[in-house]
């Protein structure tokens, strides 16, 4: 674990070597990352943006430990035969650690899913699914949050709802979020950085105006949203 | 159609129809019972000689059981071993196969022979037969678990034993309840083969020891009654298997859900 200045557990990474299957995804790669901020990671399928969060989270080979990150993928990995519950609390139990049940259902009362806390996952739709997984992100209380498309399977109306959702329950983390979606990226971060490869490179890099999360009505996020869709097509 | 007509209804009328059929041929025909009885005379056979045939499916299915049991304890113990050990599955594994495509029948004498005790010769050869199937499905599923979920398990810092215990086990479970439902069906058939050649030596009690004994004095009703109690016993074995299955999966596992029993 690398740990900044000011004492907040750091997720910015530098010499970044990435090569999976004979192939070279990231080449002494250096990513910062803003501290307590939503770093919003844009790219094409493909460019490799999976594999630097798998990276930064130290789940490929060379790549440093740590103990201080909560994940977030696009499937709710959710165990199926446990409880919405259980699953909320799965890491505790994992490390043989007390449970925090009262806040575990706290928390799911704040993501809407207060009378299915008994229910296992097979009962729950995918909106609902994706509420429970971000309600185990946020119990694990760490630090840096990685996010890994968390919204990319859900329709439009449901994503907008967990967008607001995870604005709202991350204030005050360190989240690197990768997306596809350029209207994502926009509501939510803090920075967007538009990713080109492989081998990765930062193409693009904004700081949209106003706090996330921003209204997907407005018409400078439009803007903005257009300026990327170019940006990203000319990155391929 | 519905459900319930398509499950019971239709396997029983095509079961009537066959046996109504296999009645009239023979009647008609005149076979003597000594060539092939009809299912009346087996019947009545079964319920004449029930005080024989039923100790004799109690020891073939002591056996099975006892067998099958050994077969989950050694294949679920070897299956996770393996999983943990690379080292472990690349020197024993060939073994297993080994005794899993030896021919049963053609071992069966000489187990019978080093054993010197005809119950455990039985339970050796039933078990060989029937252990396969659930070490290569539990091997199976204990190595399909979702490389994200070990990732999750990983960084929220679960150890080798938390995750065999609250992710590959329990993930392996419909993977081990499918091998255990094949090898419910082997264990039986394990056991009836060794009583076989164990009953052909002069010794046992089980259900083949009656058909070889039956078919020694041509009393063929009752070696169709003894097989009636086979097949029923697979049939049994089977639905006591599959049941529990449902039991375990219904509420989580796609091959169950939504599934009456």
């Amino acid at each position: 674990m690398s740990v900044s200045p000011s004492g907040v557990p750091s997720a910015t990474s530098r010499g970044i070597d990435i090569a999976l299957g004979g192939r070279t995804i990231a080449a002494g790669l250096s990513f910062d990352v803003p501290e307590r901020e939503t770093l919003c990671v844009l790219g094409r399928s493909g460019v490799g943006k999976s594999s630097l969060l798998r990276w930064l989270a130290g789940l490929l080979p060379g790549s440093p430990a740590r103990t201080d990150v909560a994940w977030m993928a696009q499937q709710d990995l959710l165990l199926p035969w446990a409880s919405v519950l259980e699953n909320v609390v799965v890491g505790y139990r994992l490390r043989g650690a007390p449970a925090p049940l009262d806040r575990a259902r706290a928390l799911l009362a704040d993501v809407g899913l207060a009378d299915r806390v008994d229910d296992l996952p097979a009962a729950l739709s995918g909106g609902m699914r994706q509420r429970a997984a971000l309600a185990r992100t946020i119990c694990e209380d760490r630090p840096v949050v990685l996010m890994d498309e968390p919204f990319a399977q859900l329709d439009a109306i449901t994503r907008l709802d967990l967008q607001d959702l995870a604005a709202r329950l991350l204030v005050g983390r360190t989240v690197v979020l990768v997306t596809h979606d350029p209207m994502e990226a926009l509501r939510l971060g803090h920075e967007v950085r538009v990713v080109a490869g492989p081998p990765l490179s930062i193409a693009h890099r904004t700081r949209p105006a106003g706090c996330p999360p921003r209204n997907p009505g407005a018409p400078a996020l439009l803007t903005e949203q257009g300026a990327l869709l170019a940006t990203l097509r000319g990155a391929p | 159609m519905s459900g319930a007509w398509s499950r019971f209804a239709a396997p029983a009328i095509v079961g009537l129809v066959v046996l109504a059929a296999w009645e009239i041929a023979v009647r008609t025909g005149g076979v003597p019972p000594y060539i092939l009885p009809g299912p009346l005379l087996i019947a009545r056979t079964l319920v004449a000689d029930w005080g024989t045939l039923a100790p004799a499916l109690v020891a073939t299915l002591r056996i099975a059981a006892l067998a099958l049991l050994a077969a989950v304890v050694v294949g679920v113990a070897l299956a996770v071993l393996f999983t943990q050990s690379r080292w472990l599955e690349r020197s024993l594994l060939p073994y297993a196969i080994v005794l899993q495509v030896t021919p049963i029948v053609s071992i069966a004498p000489l187990i019978i022979v080093w054993a010197n005790d005809v119950t455990l010769s039985l339970l050796i050869c039933a078990w060989i037969v029937a252990f396969f199937p659930i070490l290569s499905n539990t091997m199976l599923g204990l190595n399909s678990v979702d490389h994200n979920l070990l990732g999750l398990f990983q960084l929220y810092g679960a150890g080798r034993w938390r995750t065999l215990l609250h992710l590959r086990l329990p993930a392996a479970l419909p993977y081990f309840l499918g091998g255990l439902r094949i090898s419910g069906g082997l264990a039986l058939i394990g056991a009836v083969v060794a009583e076989f050649v164990a009953g052909a030596g002069g010794s046992g009690s089980g259900l083949a020891y009656r058909i070889l004994e039956a078919g020694y004095q041509l009393k063929i009703p009752r070696m169709f009654a003894a097989l009636v109690l086979i097949s029923a016993a697979g049939i049994a074995i089977h639905l006591l298997l599959a049941a529990l299955s449902h039991l375990l999966l219904r509420r989580w596992h796609d091959s169950e859900a939504g599934r009456a029993l």
